[in-house]
């Protein structure tokens, strides 16, 4: 069951089109990655889908509301976690947390209950009355995602949630995120961290304006098989016998290894054979796939060529 | 889209509540009210303290050639001080305003909370009044102690010379129950609609007090003897800053959207 459904989603500011015709879906309780580089759209399309912006043309639906039209019950049904915390540094923990369970019309203990459930689990219990601005940027990302998730949303968006952190913050933020993932909420991350990225999600969308790709990620890394292929002897004479096939976009040579770029992991055989026949002593043949990261900004690169 | 008014009243706690922790901007606030009560007092106290001092008919009889030999011209200076000064104290009820909302309006975009807000069930119109009340309880409350304060320090210094309290009289009391609550909406509304539009509260503190500049002119005018002050006066201010607030609501509910309050911040 789609959470939420985006089709051919536009977005001008002026003459400048921030998203043009992005199309794709997230199902109830997967974690899903929200990609591009800087200025691709992406926050642009959590502010869609979370009712701050209209869309100038196309369509999305969030728990059945249109953003065009949802309003309020769309507000309540999504919690925002901002690139920046967004935290009053006045208030103490406990103040901030509280004007959004009002704002909310939350019944008041029973909501801060919750809170405090959660501030326990991500480590702050006992600072909720110290003022946010004391907190380290760690701790203010980890209320901010508390004050998130206080009016029990039913999609959960995080904008860059570990950008700025150091490693160990980065980690502990992560790791509430795979809590709440595990908890079977429904999460939409935008980040430029393809490690979180791989970490987290099973599937993504791959955006700068348009709609690169929308895909699991196994299934974009194994979109492009490689067979790396280790030989007796010098494997740079092989490589064109290889190169023949028809079915090998790639041959390259590294560390005294063939790798063999496929169309799809099933051809690995006939690329056996051939070397076989070829006369090749073959130690060991490991299908092995293009790095996340690779393909990544291989899809950006295609598109910028395009 | 209903209005909910315990969500008006959130965004007003929390306002509100970050005002009393922000030190800096009371000290900022509390030093207006200070300059505004105790000059007139400073005043006073020198015409009340030396009332047969002969220069003081010449300065009478510039503001009024008319004035009678039998006026004594101390308590004419007394009184025409008392009713000039109001023209100046309202730029208190236009300024703390103008200081609480730029904060609490372009203050929010500026440190980027307003997006969290906007993200949350709360509708404009309810933010638009939470953060009002939240500027102009301050604003009016100010006013009237300032006033309070004011009639205490005056009566105190000039009961030895006129032996008769001098305020709270009729146009102050007018001036600070009607007039002042008008100018106070008329500083918020300007401050609202300014911070809408920049992305900074000290910007849009230093825009929105041009809105005084007007003030501090009629108020030259009065002390070159060119404007009569007097509660048909300030009354015919008032009127002229009513039309003004009603203006400034049109344009305030317009103009203060979710998508153009992002849209312009981003």
């Amino acid at each position: 069951m789609s959470a939420i459904d985006v089709s051919a989603l536009t977005k001008r500011f002026g003459q400048r089109a921030a998203l043009d015709r992005v199309t794709f879906e997230v199902h109830s309780g997967e974690v899903f990655g929200l990609l591009g580089p800087n200025g691709a759209g992406k926050t642009t399309t959590v502010r869609i889908l979370t009712g701050l912006l209209s869309p100038t043309e196309g369509e999305a639906t969030v728990c059945g509301l249109s953003v065009r039209d949802g309003g309020e019950s769309l507000r309540r049904s999504v919690g925002l976690l901002t690139e920046n915390p967004g935290l009053y540094d006045r208030l103490t923990a406990r103040e901030n947390l509280l004007f959004f369970i009002k704002l909310n019309e939350l019944e008041p203990s029973a909501a801060w209950m919750r809170a405090a459930s959660f501030l326990a689990r991500f480590g702050l219990a006992g600072r909720e009355d110290e003022p946010c601005g004391s907190y380290s940027k760690g701790m203010r990302q980890k209320l901010a995602i508390v004050r998130a998730i206080v009016h029990q949303p039913k999609i959960l968006f995080l904008d860059e949630p570990t950008s700025g952190l150091d490693p160990e913050a980065a980690r502990t933020v992560r790791d509430a995120i795979a809590e709440l993932a595990a908890d079977g909420s429904t999460i939409v991350l935008c980040s430029h961290n393809l490690f979180e990225v791989e970490q987290l999600c099973r599937r993504v969308a791959v955006i700068k304006t348009k709609l690169l790709a929308v895909a699991t990620i196994d299934s974009l890394r194994k979109a492009d098989p490689v067979l790396e292929i280790h030989l007796a002897g010098d494997p740079a004479r092989f490589s064109s016998a290889v190169a023949s096939l028809p079915f090998v976009p790639e041959v390259s040579v590294s560390d005294s290894a063939l790798r063999v770029h496929l169309q799809r992991e099933d051809q690995a055989p006939d690329v056996i054979s051939c070397l076989a026949s070829a006369g090749a002593r073959i130690y060991s043949a490991v299908p092995t796939h293009t790095p996340f990261e690779q393909v990544y900004l291989d899809l950006i690169r295609q598109q910028e060529v395009g | 889209m209903a209005f909910h008014p315990r969500r008006a009243v959130a965004v007003f706690w929390k306002d509100f509540l970050d005002l009393r922790k922000n030190k800096g901007l009371l000290w900022t606030m509390a030093a207006l009210p200070a300059v505004l009560v105790l000059v007139p007092v400073g005043i006073v106290y020198g015409y009340a303290h030396d009332p047969g001092d002969p220069s003081l008919r010449t300065m009478a009889l510039f503001y009024d050639p008319h004035v009678q030999l039998s006026v004594n011209a101390a308590r004419f200076l007394i009184d025409k001080t008392l009713t000039d000064w109001f023209g100046l104290y309202l730029i208190m009820p236009v300024f703390v305003p103008i200081f609480i909302s730029s904060q609490s309006v372009a203050g929010e975009k500026e440190r980027r909370t307003l997006e969290p807000l906007l993200a949350s069930p709360v509708t404009a119109a309810e933010i638009l009044a939470g953060k009002s009340v939240a500027s102009l309880v301050p604003a009016v409350a100010l006013s009237v102690l300032a006033f309070i304060l004011l009639c205490v320090l005056v009566d105190a210094v000039a009961w030895p010379f006129t032996h008769e309290l001098l305020l709270p009289n009729q146009m102050w009391l007018f001036g600070v129950l009607v007039i002042a609550p008008l100018f106070a909406f008329f500083g918020n509304g300007v401050a609202v609609l300014v911070s809408a539009r920049v992305a900074e509260a000290r910007m849009a503190q230093q825009l929105s007090g041009l809105v005084t500049l007007p003030l501090i002119g009629l108020v030259g005018g009065q002390l070159a003897g060119l404007l009569k002050a007097g509660t048909v006066y300030y009354a015919v201010e008032g009127g002229v800053v009513l039309l003004l607030d009603a203006a400034l609501i049109v344009a305030t509910v317009r103009l203060f959207d979710r998508e153009r309050l992002i849209s312009r911040w981003v």
